[in-house]
This record gives structure tokens, C-alpha cells and sequence, in this order.
């Protein structure tokens, strides 16, 4: 049967094939996206092989030992302007990124080669790998262990003996006794030194404010100095400890020869961890990739970001984003049943209702400048002036941080809490108000009881649609609150635990300062991906939190279908 | 008895005037002690009134109906006994609703009290999405009663008043909105007596429920009103028939005619109440 255009226009089917055709590519470009995300995120942590390769260029063959990164097409024309020689009759030529790590002895970690300049490429499966504290991967052939300073074992040539098996292991011991000092040192520093400096502080300022209000009492002097004294004896012990700790820690070191082939020796104590990718079966190679992850959501980050976790700047986020929720929930729904209840609708609550919505659609980072003057310079300051005049000149809460930071978040999702929070309260029936009213309910009271609870459904939608907007949000947050590196996480055990003044880092931050502001470009491009796909999953998880939050909610209250 | 008899009329919807139930001995308004008075009541709507100076008397622990067409402000005057009307905006209201004496519309009248004295339920069940007993206890609580005790006490006693107790005894913690709408209806009932009003307001009470479930609340009318001065709106004049013993029946704003049902009924005084009640129009 054949049908004409217009027929087949009239009939709908153009218009449910668009409508259809819409929501394909929505679909399709938000899987894409995830999947381009987690693709690029997640095999970083795969352990990849090390190639072994002659590279020749000029005549001049040298070794090249690495991780291929990258494959691309570069043209012809590029390479000779760059002065390479290249046959007739080609146009395009195939290059590959190799990291090469070794920062410490070549200045770079990556290297872009051309395929026709490789030859020789093997895969031995003697080669290790070692992920360190500083400079960057290593890459080379273990040779030796030295205990301070003395030779303890070694292994020559480049075949996987037994003997050099052995020494692998006694490298391995080695590494994980580093590791267990290691993890006392930082207990100590962070935690033992971290919370006496702590309290040598709080001991400074107390001083400093008895001294700006002119108390001279000698018993409550005597009783800080005291205490001082006490804290610098325990000080001092600790140091003695970690002067020992730092010791051991340093004792032993590697041998290992490099690409170039000269022999080289580091610490074992900047050693992370160091694995045989090349012998590695898949099972090995599962557990390493599990720990990799691990190590990124539960770390702190290593090298200027470039390496390690990302712990504290999801800690960041959703800790700002919990302070910025408990604080625009019941300003927004404060605002709301006044506008909504209370207020005599007319012109003036149709101006602010304007108002509030167009609040909804300025630049976030005109929010940013504003909680910097405002809440930062302006409220910050007063309160610094007002309660910790004693730290004076080092700002408290006159300086970005992370309460400024949920603050101005907090301004910045209201409309949106307001707007849900409204249409919630229109939506309740009059009968059931009325109902309540003719019980001798006052209005406060039918608002408390009934009309607020049955809202809540419709309020938790605002909280998500807040949560959503600011967890993603960077922009005003560079003004007021994160760093690229925060010293401490701003919730631990010292008094009193939350620390609003501190700054934190956030995942979006970090996305921005790890593609974008780091040493090390290359290293860090992974990175960027994990961690975007991270921070969806973190907003994922706090919409869904939400989501199941507000559907128990309407289960509880949905009399609305009356 | 008085059951079946109710049931037999909703099942043939016969329209028997005659065969009505309801107390036996005649009905005369000067013997009645009055719990509500009305005195000039008039109320706009902006500028457009919609009573037009009522004057009427409600008496005590009996059943009044107010009935008319649709718009005749019967639901509006209903409204004016508990101060409703007060949330509408652009409402103005004059003259006086004495109850026991004391004008509500004075202006040291505390509302919230004044509900308490007149309770009010509506054309549709309005439940709380609250639990059962948390529903009858809403009231109780509003006024800062928590005890345990007192509020079980209530709650069963309001209950059974309104012969809910034995459907729902075993659910009381389970949610109001379960329930069917006759039940809530009677629960909205139960509520509203729970705090011991001494006025009963019903605005068609019965309008968006089923036959039995009607049935049911005409027989509760019945039993209550030996506790409540009941007053109801209602577009059913076999209903008012059946449950009052005082009917006023108004029209565009005036309360055409009033007096103690059997006469209205029977023998009504105005043209436009025999026209309405024998259908020629409403």
C-alpha cells in the first residue's frame, strides 16, 4: 500500500519519529560521554606493558624503554618542516607516545617517536616498574639492593632467573617494610605532631586574647605556659622517634640500570609500589588494577596532583555539598511559605517571584565575586574583628573557605529550592488546610503539622535540583574556598572537628588544575577523565540519596491524588 | 429498625416524604433553646453580596438542614458559623452570629477557640496523611494534649461515636488514606468530635460517597445529635428529609423560609419553597 507525503505527514509518524529521533541522540550523547570518560578514566589504573626498542634518529640508535601511550597519524609535511626525512610517496606517518619516566635522569617522562624510527621492540620480562613519591615512574632493569650503602644483592644480564626472582622478592620486602615506616611516620606528623601544633596554636591565641583584653592573670599565664611546656617536652620526644623512623625509612636503596644503560640508585622509601608488568598474568594484573583504584578514591594526591588519590577533593565536595544543603533547605522553605503563605500576593510578590528567578540565571561566577566582597572580605572580616582579633593579622574567616564557599552556594541553588518549595505549597489541597483550620489549628500550627509535611516531597525536589547544580558548580569557588591542595581534610579529630574556616579542595577544581595547570600535562590527561567520572558518580550518588529520600516522603504523604 | 427503613428508601430513591423517620413528637422552634443566632448577617464578595441579611436561629441539639439551589449561599452561611469565611480574600461581613450568647464576630474572638466550639466537616473526605488515630488525636494535640492516656481514651471514644471503632480498631497506626472514602468521611467526623465542639458544621457531608456509605453517615447524624448541635448543607432534600428536624431552605442569598422539617416539607408557606422542593427548579 503506498501512502503520499501528505498522508504520511498527517498520519503523526514524522512527528513520533522526531520525538523518537530527540531522545535517541540525548541518549546517545549522554552514553557516549560516560563511556568516553570511563574508557579514557579507568585504563589508567591498567598495569600496561613495558616495551623494550632500538630508536634511531640521525644515524644515532639508542635504547628506549617505556609504556606506549598513544598511537596517531602525523602528516607527511609536518615532519620534513620539523627536519625529518621522509621517503617520497608518503603522506601520513604513524608516531606513538611513549612514557619513559625516568624524569630524574632524562628531564622528561614522555616522548613522541616515530614508528619507522623503532625497531627491535621486545617485551622482556625482567623490567620493572616503580611507581615513586617523587619524579615520576621508573622504568629499568634491577641490578641491585644496597643497605646503607653496602651492596646486599645483585643480578646481572637480562633473562628472569631464579636468583634474580629472589631478588625481586627481597626488593618487594623491602618496599613494603619502607611502606609500614612510612605509614607510622605520617601517623605521627599528621596525626600526633599535627594535633600539639594544633593546640600550641589555640595555646597562642588564648594568650594573644587575654593579652588585647588586658587580663593579667598569672594563674591562667602560668597554667598555658604549663601547658606549653608540656606539649614542646612531648614535641621533642616525638621528634627524637621520627629522627629514628626517618632513619630506617632511608636505609635502603635500589640499583637499577636504565634505558640508556647507565646504572642508577634511588631510595627505596620514595617507592610507592614496584611491579613486573611484562610477567604479570591477568589475575595479577586484576588485583593491581584494583588497587590502583582504590588507591584513587581513597588517597591523597602525590606530585603536584599528577599521581596518587583524589580522597580529599571528594571529601571536599561532598562535605560542601551536605553544609550547602543544610543551609539552603530551610532558608529556601523559610522564604518560600512566606511568599507562598503569608504574603499578600499582588504586586510585590510578583516582582520578587521575578525576582528570584531571574536570581536563577545569573553567571555563577558573578555569585563568586560577590561572596568574595561579600561574604568573604565584608561578613569574614567583621567576624574576625569581632571574635579572633587574637589570630589578627592571619585571617580566620576573613579568607576564603569552606563555609564562605557553601554559603555562597547555598545563595546561589535558592531560587531553585524557593521555586520547588512554592509549587509544593500551591499544590496542597485547600480542603485539607481548611480541615486542619476547623480543628482549631492555627495557621502556624496547620503549617507545621499538615501543609509543610505534605510539601516535603516537592522541597526534596529542590534540594536535589541544588545539589545537582552545586556540586558540579567550580567557577564561584575558585573565589572562595578551593585550592589545588589542602594541607588537611577540614573534618578530623581536632577540636572543634569541623573546621569551616579551612580550605578544601573539589573535584571539579581539581579537573580544572589537573588538565589545565599542571607541570605535567601528559602524565595528568588520565587523570582528568577518572576524575570527571568521578565527580559524576559523587553527584550521582547525592541525587539518588536524595531521590530515595524524597520518594519515601511521597510514599508517606501522597494524599494529593484527592 | 430505623436501618433497614433507610436502606429500603436509598435502594427505590422513592421520595416519600410522609414516611420520613424522625422523632415522633412534634417539633415547635419556640420551645427549643437556641445554640447559634443569626442577626442581620449580610457578606460581600468584593463588591457582589452573597447574603443578604440573614436572620435565623439554630437550635440546640437538633438538626438543622440548609438547603437550595446551587449558589443560594446556603454553603457560604454554613461557613460563617466557624469563621471560614475569613479566609477568603475580599470577603466583608456584617451583623452578628451570637453562639451561647457571645457575637464570634467580635473582635477579641479568638478563632483558633471558636473552631475548637464549632467543628466543621467537608463536602469531600479530607484526611490527614497521618495514621488513624493520628488524625482524631490532630485536634487533641493542637490543643497540648499529649497524654497517652487521654488521647487513647478519645480517639476510642470518638471512634465509636462515629461507628468507625470496629472497622478500624486493628489498624488504628496505619495510615488514613487506606481507608475507603465513607470511612473517611466518618473519620473526618471522628475527628472533628473528637474535641468535643459543641456546634457540628457538615457542608454536604455525604455528596461525594456512595449510598451505604451515605446511609452511614445519616445514621450518624442521628446518634449525634443527641451530644451536638448539628447543622448540614445538603443538595439532597430526601436527606434533609431524613436527618433534620429544622430545615431553612434559602435562595439567591435570602433565607426564604424556615421551620421545623414536616411543615416545610409538608406544607411549605412560600411559593419558591414548594416550587423547589416539588423540583420545579434547582
Amino acid at each position: 500500500m503506498r501512502y503520499s507525503f501528505s498522508e504520511w505527514t498527517k498520519s503523526g509518524a514524522p512527528w513520533v519519529w522526531l520525538n523518537a529521533g530527540a531522545v535517541a541522540i540525548s541518549l546517545i550523547m549522554v552514553v557516549g560521554l560516560l563511556s568516553l570518560i570511563a574508557v579514557r578514566g579507568l585504563g589508567h589504573f591498567w598495569p600496561a606493558d613495558i616495551y623494550q626498542a632500538d630508536y634511531t634518529q640521525n644515524d644515532n640508535t639508542t635504547r628506549l624503554v617505556g609504556e606506549r601511550v598513544q598511537t596517531e597519524l602525523i602528516s607527511a609535511e609536518q615532519l620534513r618542516d620539523s627536519g625529518v626525512t621522509v621517503p617520497e610517496g608518503v603522506f601520513e606517518m604513524p608516531r606513538t607516545l611513549i612514557k619513559i619516566g625516568n624524569r630524574d635522569h632524562g628531564g622528561t617522562d614522555f616522548i613522541w617517536v616515530l614508528d619507522d624510527h623503532l625497531s627491535n621492540q621486545t617485551q622482556p620480562e625482567m623490567l620493572f616498574a616503580a611507581e615513586r613519591r617523587e619524579w615520576g615512574n621508573f622504568y629499568g632493569y634491577l641490578r641491585g639492593l644496597k643497605e646503607n650503602g653496602e651492596l646486599v644483592a645483585q643480578h646481572d644480564g637480562y633473562e628472569v632467573t631464579p636468583e634474580y626472582m629472589a631478588l625481586w622478592d627481597q626488593f618487594q620486602q623491602r618496599i613494603d617494610r619502607a611502606l609500614t615506616i612510612y605509614d607510622q611516620i605520617k601517623a605521627i606528623e599528621k596525626g600526633d605532631i599535627g594535633a600539639i601544633n594544633y593546640e600550641l596554636e589555640r595555646l597562642r591565641l588564648r594568650e594573644r586574647a587575654m593579652e588585647l583584653k588586658g587580663i593579667t592573670d598569672p594563674a591562667r599565664m602560668q597554667e598555658i605556659t604549663d601547658r606549653r611546656q608540656a606539649l614542646d617536652a612531648d614535641y621533642q620526644q616525638l621528634q627524637t622517634e621520627l629522627l629514628e623512623l626517618y632513619n630506617a625509612f632511608n636505609r635502603d636503596t635500589v640499583v637499577a640500570e636504565i634505558a640508556s644503560g647507565k646504572v642508577v640508585e634511588f631510595r627505596i622509601a620514595s617507592v610507592v609500589r614496584a611491579f613486573l608488568p611484562n610477567k604479570m598474568h591477568l589475575g595479577n594484573k586484576l588485583v593491581h588494577y584494583a588497587a590502583k583504584l582504590w588507591e584513587f578514591v581513597s588517597d591523597e594526591p602525590r606530585e603536584a596532583n599528577t599521581e596518587g588519590g583524589i580522597f580529599p577533593a571528594i571529601f571536599g565536595t561532598v562535605l560542601m555539598v551536605i553544609i550547602m544543603s543544610v543551609i539552603v533547605t530551610p532558608f529556601g522553605v523559610i522564604a518560600a511559605v512566606y511568599l507562598r503563605e503569608y504574603a499578600k500576593q499582588g504586586f510585590v510578590t510578583r516582582i520578587i517571584r521575578i525576582a528570584v528567578n531571574n536570581l536563577a540565571g545569573v553567571p555563577s561566577i558573578v555569585y563568586g565575586v560577590f561572596g568574595l566582597g561579600f561574604f568573604v572580605y565584608f561578613l569574614g572580616g567583621h567576624i574576625d574583628d569581632a571574635f579572633f582579633a587574637e589570630a589578627k593579622p592571619a585571617p580566620t574567616f576573613g579568607t576564603p573557605g569552606l563555609m564562605w564557599a557553601s554559603i555562597t552556594l547555598a545563595l546561589l541553588t535558592l531560587p531553585v529550592v524557593i521555586v520547588a518549595t512554592e509549587e509544593g505549597l500551591t499544590r496542597i489541597p485547600r480542603a485539607i488546610r481548611e480541615g486542619s483550620l476547623a480543628l482549631g489549628a492555627t495557621k502556624f500550627e496547620t503549617l507545621m503539622k499538615v501543609v509543610i509535611p505534605m510539601a516535603s516531597p516537592a522541597i526534596m525536589t529542590g534540594v536535589i535540583l541544588a545539589i545537582a547544580r552545586a556540586a558540579g558548580e567550580v567557577a564561584p569557588l575558585m573565589l572562595v574556598g578551593v585550592v589545588k591542595l589542602a594541607p588537611s581534610l577540614p573534618l578530623d579529630t581536632n577540636y572543634p572537628f569541623l573546621h569551616l574556616d579551612q580550605k578544601f579542595m573539589h573535584l571539579g577544581f581539581h579537573i580544572y588544575d589537573v588538565g589545565f595547570q599542571s607541570p605535567n600535562v601528559e602524565a595528568a590527561r588520565p587523570l582528568v577523565y577518572a576524575t570527571a567520572l568521578l565527580l559524576v558518580a559523587v553527584i550521582a550518588l547525592l541525587n539518588l540519596s536524595a531521590i530515595a529520600i524524597r520518594n519515601h516522603l511521597r510514599e508517606k504523604y501522597k494524599a494529593l491524588e484527592m | 429498625m430505623k436501618v433497614s427503613t433507610m436502606t429500603g428508601e436509598a435502594k427505590t430513591h422513592a421520595i416519600d416524604i410522609a414516611s420520613m423517620q424522625r422523632d415522633q413528637r412534634t417539633l415547635n422552634l419556640a420551645d427549643e433553646t437556641m445554640a447559634l443566632e443569626v442577626k442581620d448577617l449580610r457578606l460581600s464578595y468584593g463588591t457582589k453580596e452573597a447574603l443578604h441579611g440573614i436572620d435565623m436561629l439554630i437550635p440546640k441539639h437538633r438538626v438543622t438542614a440548609f438547603i437550595g439551589p446551587s449558589g443560594c449561599g446556603k454553603s457560604t452561611l454554613l461557613r460563617c458559623f466557624n469563621r471560614m469565611n475569613d479566609l477568603v480574600d475580599g470577603c466583608n461581613i456584617t451583623g452578628q452570629i451570637l453562639l451561647e450568647g457571645d457575637n464570634i464576630y467580635d473582635r477579641n474572638v479568638d478563632i483558633a477557640d471558636l473552631r475548637r466550639r464549632v467543628g466543621m466537616v467537608f463536602q469531600k473526605p479530607n484526611p490527614f496523611p497521618k495514621s488513624i488515630y493520628e488524625n482524631v488525636a490532630y485536634g487533641l494535640r493542637i490543643q497540648g494534649i499529649n497524654k497517652k492516656r487521654v488521647l487513647d481514651e478519645t480517639v476510642e471514644w470518638a471512634l465509636r461515636s462515629s461507628a468507625l471503632w470496629d472497622e478500624v480498631k486493628d489498624r488504628l497506626h496505619e495510615s488514613a488514606l487506606g481507608m475507603s472514602g465513607g470511612q473517611q468521611q466518618r473519620l473526618v467526623i471522628a475527628r472533628t468530635i473528637a474535641v468535643k465542639p459543641e456546634v457540628l458544621l457538615l457542608d454536604e457531608p455525604a455528596s461525594a460517597l456512595d449510598p451505604i456509605s451515605t446511609l452511614k453517615i445519616e445514621e450518624l447524624i442521628h446518634e449525634l445529635k443527641k451530644d451536638f448541635t448539628i447543622v448540614i448543607v445538603t443538595h439532597n432534600m430526601q436527606q434533609a428529609a431524613r436527618v433534620s428536624d429544622y430545615t431553612a431552605f434559602m435562595y439567591m442569598g435570602d433565607l426564604i423560609e424556615f421551620g421545623d422539617t414536616d411543615s416545610l416539607f409538608t406544607n411549605p408557606n412560600k411559593k419558591q419553597t414548594e416550587d423547589y422542593i416539588t423540583g420545579r427548579y434547582g
